[in-house]
């Protein structure tokens, strides 16, 4: 046998907690159907049965307002779980304690649970859980979740409610005002005598005086509805006569006079030993003078464990990495196979999975600002800004950690409650200039702009910020418009935070980033490695080893003149040549002849190297024009030519849409230097200048790098995110147009302006 | 039709005029009188416990000077100003 178990509750009442406690690790985190909220589900076993656990989102109420109010709430009527557990923050009653009055209505059998309980005492509440139970009509199980305090006798709880759903206990009622309670008996008498009458009936009658407008919709459908409906709105309208309000605000205050009654009777209030110690650590941490300062030391302080402390893992996942590369090709023979694995599949997927320690780090934080309850101030700290956007508070944290990654930042708009506000957020924050471009900067920057380099790199980023802003504000004037929620926003207090929930949070997270890179990054470096494998013949119009091979003769004579006339000049001083060196000579005699010969030599081989060299790109870049690669490359190649970008920038954009990072190593490629290239190699550097482009199209080209379509895994993570392609070919497309736009902007004015030409 | 279509009932309107939670400083406490606005946002506000008659302690401004920290049945809760404003309030001292 075994049963369903739903646990509802108000939102930071410690619901995710108990559901921990009492399922473990064995849990599945999913999104409910049509819908980005979470589904938590898990199961445990007592006393022989197995309990399915499913928790419900974190809701204030069961009006459907929201999407996690329709959720729980059809989760509950349709579904019907065996057992309810509502959990109910003890320090917090009054408010809490509103749902469940609905929960009482919806008929469900109910077990309460008085969590934090020590945090209730330390506000000097003293509750008598028995007495509660009677008025509710439930059983209360009190419990601290973070040590697990109760839980036991909590599991024991379910199973007997459970167990006794046979013999029908009769819940209590909540009684409203006589008045309301003479129009609910008015609508219940017409409900029994329709086919509506099986359901719960009186939750029905309620609903309709709420003007609830599922339950009219459903109403309507049935025989007799239409007369049901007609009494709702006599009803209403005498109610509203007779409270001069709403029939909604009358009975939501009913309730809360339910509540106050209740409270009353079981709650001991001891001011004296009353501690409100959240309220004394916001005295600091939300100040008005040391709030801002705070809030960015932490942020500071965030990027700066998720960067440096990332780095030291991220070097040995590197290591490891390079030691699999050398291993497999050491293994395999040199094969097309060889070159998928190494270059492809682990080239590939190595160059995001050493973000790997960035992400946990990242989510760990996150997970510890959530869990202390500081997230809230941050949103109550941020939200002026925010606010200018369009946005919630809390959507500064995703903008922020877009400068380190957009995907886990995009990731991270979960803790937005509103779809809109998570839509808005992650469409903008591609803007947001992740570490991942920095590399491109740096090359282009200090290829171009060598004096300016560090100007240049932060106008980028000032430009990221601008173009988040902008398009925020337009996106929330036009395809996002009115869909925006109104700021409640709840300070829960603080609380210490458990590694065990941290942990678990972190993973929940971080999972879903590895499940991506084994699934899309995975295939989308095979396609580039694809491209830039096929077709393995090439014919190429020059013939470079001879022309290398001319170089060296070249040079070769060039040395051997030159060692002749040195050696003349020593034998004879009537030589040309010793002529001109007399002067040296004459200063300081022979050894000066002698170093500058080996000066002269030194200077023919180097630039004999760099002839070579620069061969050695133009051959490995028409090489590269002729794979595939380089096809796309010249077919796209008309479209970018506007912005000044030749088939090299187009290559190395497309490439850069598996990984902006890949820009750089698209680079080495192209002239030559290796895959293993850093943004500071001088080959490419070089190649760079010498491949004609002009400071102003490098410039154009870093503004169409930061602003062009995101990665491969942040499209995969819009996707997942907004759970339609039709925002992610948004997204796309807006950006693709914006970079190309102010691309071409730069190119156009710059060039009739001269600029950097 | 569905009440909740038809215009709100008249007397829930705020009146012009009246103390507004957005005019009481912090450390002010006031009791709720009428709550304007959308129909959501009134309904959001009722289930939250601002109900009329309801005590309300404004606690402080966020640094920015929006939005405000409110104390309402022993919890704490953020409202921004210009929604605060829709809400009526009588001073109590």
């Amino acid at each position: 046998m075994s049963f369903n178990i739903a646990i509802a509750g108000n939102p930071n009442c410690g619901k995710t907690t108990i559901f921990n406690g009492l399922t473990g690790a064995r849990q599945h985190v999913g999104n409910w159907p049509g819908v980005t909220v979470e589904r938590k589900s898990g199961h445990y076993s007592f006393a022989d049965q197995r309990f399915d656990v499913i928790d419900l989102p974190g809701t204030y109420s069961l009006s459907a307002f929201s999407a996690e109010e329709t959720i729980a709430r059809q989760y509950l009527l349709d579904e019907g779980p065996d057992v309810v557990v509502n959990i109910i923050d003890a320090s917090n009653m009054e408010r809490n304690l509103f749902l469940t009055t609905q929960l009482i209505e919806s008929g469900r059998p109910l077990v309460i649970v008085l969590n934090m309980m020590d945090m209730a005492l330390e506000k000097g509440l003293e509750i008598d859980s028995e007495t509660l139970s009677t008025l509710l009509g439930a059983p209360v199980v009190p419990v601290i979740g973070r040590t697990g305090e109760g839980l036991d006798l909590l599991r024991e709880k379910i199973l007997r409610v459970a167990t006794e759903i046979s013999q029908k206990s009769r819940p209590i009622d909540i009684i409203y005002p006589r008045d309301i309670e003479a129009e609910i008996q008015k609508i219940n008498t017409l409900l029994e005598k329709s086919p509506l009458a099986e359901r719960q009936v009186r939750w029905t009658s309620v609903k309709l005086l709420e003007s609830d407008e599922e339950t009219h919709h459903a109403v309507r459908a049935v025989d007799g509805g239409k007369e049901i409906l007609d009494q709702t709105n006599d009803s209403i309208a005498r109610i509203e006569r007779l409270f001069k309000d709403t029939g909604r605000a009358v009975i939501s205050h009913a309730r809360y006079g339910f509540i106050q009654g209740a409270i009353r009777e079981c709650v001991v209030e001891n001011l004296s030993d009353a501690v409100d110690s959240s309220r004394q650590i916001d005295r600091i941490l939300t100040n008005r003078w040391l709030g801002l300062p705070i809030f960015g030391f932490f942020m500071w302080l965030m990027f700066k464990i998720t960067y440096d402390i990332g780095s030291i893992p991220m070097a040995w996942i590197d290591s490891v990495l390079v030691a699999l590369m050398n291993f497999v090709s050491g293994v395999l023979p040199e094969s097309m196979i060889a070159s998928l694995l190494v270059d492809g599949v682990i080239g590939g997927v190595g160059a995001i999975a050493v973000f790997l320690p960035n992400i946990f780090l990242l989510f760990f934080i996150i997970a510890m600002l959530e869990d202390t309850g500081y997230m809230a101030r941050v949103a109550f700290i941020m939200d002026r800004v925010m606010h200018n956007i369009g946005l919630h508070g809390k959507a500064f944290i995703p903008m922020i950690m877009g400068f380190g990654c957009n995907v886990p930042a995009i990731m991270g708009t979960r803790i937005l409650e509103s779809r809109r506000d998570r839509i808005l957020t992650v469409l903008i924050n591609p803007f947001m200039s992740c570490s991942a471009r920095l590399p491109v900067y740096v090359l282009v920057a200090g290829a171009f702009f060598p004096e300016n380099a560090a100007t240049v790199i932060f106008s980028m980023y000032v430009l990221g910020v601008v173009a988040a802003i902008a398009s925020g504000k337009l996106f929330s004037k036009t395809i996002l418009k009115g869909m925006s929620k109104p700021f409640v926003l709840e300070l829960p207090p603080y609380q210490r935070p458990t590694f065990r929930s941290l942990s678990l949070h972190t993973w929940e997270r971080g999972y879903i980033f590895i499940q991506k890179m084994g699934t899309v990054i995975l295939v989308g470096s095979i396609i580039i490695w694809v491209l830039g494998y096929f077709p393995t013949e090439v014919t190429l119009d020059r013939d470079y080893n001879a022309e290398r091979a001319n170089v060296s003769t070249q040079y070769a004579q060039e040395l051997q003149d030159l060692t002749l006339k040195y050696e003349a000049s020593i034998a004879t001083d009537s030589s040309t040549y010793y002529s001109e060196m007399l002067s040296y000579r004459a200063s300081s005699g022979y050894h000066m002849l002698n170093t500058q010969y080996l000066d002269i030599k030194a200077k023919l081989n180097a630039s004999e190297q760099a002839e070579i060299f620069s061969l050695k790109q133009q051959e490995i870049g028409d090489i590269t024009e002729q794979k595939w690669i380089g096809q796309v490359g010249k077919i796209f190649e008309p479209i970018v030519r506007p912005l000044g970008f030749s088939w090299r920038e187009s290559v190395a954009l497309i490439t850069g849409f598996v990984a902006k990072e890949i820009v750089v190593s698209t680079y080495g490629v192209l002239f030559g230097v290796g895959e293993n290239v850093d943004e500071g190699s001088h080959g490419v550097i070089s190649g760079l200048r010498s491949s004609g482009m002009t400071p102003l199209v490098a410039l154009s080209f870093l503004v169409f790098t930061l602003l062009y379509t995101p990665c491969l895994a942040t499209v995969a993570a819009i996707k997942r995110e907004t759970g339609t392609w039709a925002y992610t070919l948004f997204s796309i497309g807006y950006s693709l147009g914006l970079a190309y736009t102010l691309a071409f902007c730069v190119t156009y004015f710059g060039g009739m302006f001269n600029w950097l030409s | 039709m569905f009440n909740s279509k038809r215009p709100r009932h008249q007397l829930s309107k705020a009146i012009e005029g009246d103390l507004r939670l957005s005019d009481l400083k912090p450390g002010e406490k006031g009791r709720i009188q009428e709550i304007g606005g959308s129909e959501q946002f009134r309904q959001r506000l009722i289930e939250m416990g601002l109900t009329r008659d309801a005590e309300i302690c404004v606690d402080k401004y966020a640094p920015l000077r929006d939005p405000l920290e409110l104390i309402i049945r022993g919890y704490h809760l953020s409202l921004r100003g210009m929604d605060a404003q829709k809400i009526s309030v009588e001073r109590i001292s």
